[in-house]
């Protein structure tokens, strides 16, 4: 028989938590509206960019300027066979939690993306999106044979696959067998080797330092209100580590915003740039463009724009995709508490009645036996 | 007359001049230049300035601090770190910019061995923005 009392004190506990979670849900909404508001502002300036990017991009195939952020996939397949280098992801989630799924999508996105190892049924090759090539770049490499060394993304797909299982099955037998198990090992230290992460948000920090990834920057204390300047400052470092030559290849994981009630995980390939998949979206252009003062100048200065904008505009899309998932967790949790507190109501009387019934029929009971 | 479409975005004011317009006169790093409809493809980036839009028999002037330009013959897209008209020009703030900016690159070119803490490609800059909002706004540099 459940206690008048304690199911007082629970349904005063559970209203408590309403009110909080209704402060929240406001709090919430009305930071949503001022980061929709910057958000809305950007794209005009994000879609601009990328469209003069498709333009130039498109008509500089075929006659290359050398730059180094420019590759077409025949030089990075190249390029793959020799070389050892690091992958980057940068993942941009939350610094606080209490906002539904925001954040664990991200993190799904991103170990399906960082883990990728080219052996998803479905090739996306004939994929016409021209932002994300990290998998593409991947299902490309699927035909090549190894040459005496490792490539790096082979050396990827043998660790995050335990073992050569999978490898040797599209390598064409790459290496004989020795250790066959298909269980996926990721603190394997030649597979953690090969990836370093940008991360922005706590939650995204702890998350895959747990998993013993190497991090070699995180920005905590941002997510809600990005600024420019650190967009500015991840892409300087992305640049330089890619300039280096230690780092071939930065894709970045974030939430991408689509309304008020969804948002949905995007990957976006920073760099290289890969101009293959430009040149299809613009193949019918054929004009020329006049540099002022000229290609390799002007593109020094307009790709690390365009690169921190990426960055900045992700980082905006994933501030407003969090505070409307914390908007709508927090307002099924008070409506969820309002109900709780309906049904708590309900018990509460009937238990109520019960005793009072309880009462009556004893006192009847005695006031029987004096007769 | 012939006219040419002009799109200026900022990445933090979204779209802030759209218009038909006949002529525009800007300044790139390689100097002055006017774009007339059905100009030939052109990619080149701006240095600070009052720009000239020329429309409809009329002119009015943007300020842009820098960025990006991209002529098509049917369009002009400019990629500013920020555009400002002259309504939104705070000309005490720009005032006092340019004297700060003006201090600073005089103090430097007076003797620059002593002041290597100044960032001079910084105050240039910050001066030439200045001098440009002040442009637009009509109000005779001091």
């Amino acid at each position: 028989m459940a206690n008048l009392q304690h199911i007082r004190r629970r349904i005063k506990s559970v209203k408590n938590i309403q009110k909080i979670t209704n402060a929240m849900d406001m709090i919430a909404r009305s930071r949503f509206n001022a980061a929709r508001e910057a958000l809305l502002s950007n794209l005009p300036y994000v879609a601009k960019t990328k469209e003069i990017m498709r333009r130039v991009m498109g008509q500089m195939r075929g006659q290359e300027y050398e730059h180094p952020f420019l590759k077409t996939r025949a030089d990075l397949i190249a390029e793959q066979q020799e070389g050892a280098g690091k992958f980057l992801f940068i993942v941009i989630a939350s610094d606080k939690g209490l906002a539904g799924s925001f954040s664990s999508n991200v993190f799904k996105a991103a170990h399906d993306t960082i883990e990728y190892d080219g052996t998803s049924e479905n090739s996306s090759l004939d994929d016409d999106d021209d932002e994300n090539f990290h998998r593409k770049n991947f299902d490309a490499l699927k035909g090549i044979k190894p040459s005496g060394k490792r490539t790096p993304k082979q050396q990827r797909q043998m660790s995050a696959t335990g073992g050569i299982a999978r490898t040797t099955s599209h390598q064409g037998g790459a290496t004989s067998s020795t250790n066959i198990s298909v269980t996926r090992e990721y603190n394997d230290a030649d597979y953690i080797d090969g990836i370093e992460l940008i991360t922005v948000g706590r939650k995204a920090t702890t998350h895959f330092r747990q998993r013993g990834y190497n991090i070699i920057k995180s920005y905590h204390g941002i997510s809600e209100r990005p600024q420019y300047k650190y967009a500015k400052e991840i892409s300087d470092l992305v640049m330089d580590r890619f300039a280096s030559g230690e780092i071939i290849d930065v894709t970045l994981i974030y939430n991408q915003f689509k309304s008020a009630i969804s948002c949905a995980p995007d990957e976006v390939t920073l760099l290289p740039i890969v101009t293959d998949d430009y040149a299809k979206a613009s193949a019918n252009l054929k004009e020329e463009y006049i540099y002022e003062p000229d290609a390799v100048t002007l593109l020094d200065k307009f790709l690390p724009r365009r690169i921190a904008t990426r960055i900045y505009g992700a980082m905006l899309h994933s501030a407003a995709s969090e505070l409307s998932s914390r908007m709508n967790a927090m307002s099924n949790a008070t409506d969820n508490a309002q109900e709780l507190v309906g049904r708590l109501n309900l018990f509460y009387n009937k238990v109520r009645q019960a005793g009072i019934t309880n009462e009556i029929n004893e006192i009847v009971g005695g006031a029987n036996a004096l007769e | 007359m012939a006219t040419i479409l002009l799109e200026v975005a900022t990445p933090d004011k979204g779209e802030v001049y759209k218009n038909d317009i006949n002529m525009l006169i800007t300044r790139s790093i390689n100097g002055e230049l006017g774009i007339l409809p059905k100009h030939a493809n052109l990619l080149t980036e701006l240095i600070p300035n009052a720009m000239r839009i020329k429309e409809g028999g009329g002119e009015t002037q943007l300020f842009v601090s820098g960025g990006f330009m991209e002529v098509t013959p049917e369009k002009i897209t400019i990629l500013a770190d920020a555009a400002e008209t002259p309504d939104d020009i705070d000309i005490e703030r720009a005032k006092d910019a340019y004297k700060r900016a003006e201090e600073r690159v005089t103090t430097y070119k007076s003797a620059p061995k002593n002041h290597e803490d100044i960032d001079i490609d910084r105050a240039e800059a910050a001066l030439a923005r200045a001098k440009a909002r002040l442009l637009v706004k009509g109000v005779p540099i001091p």
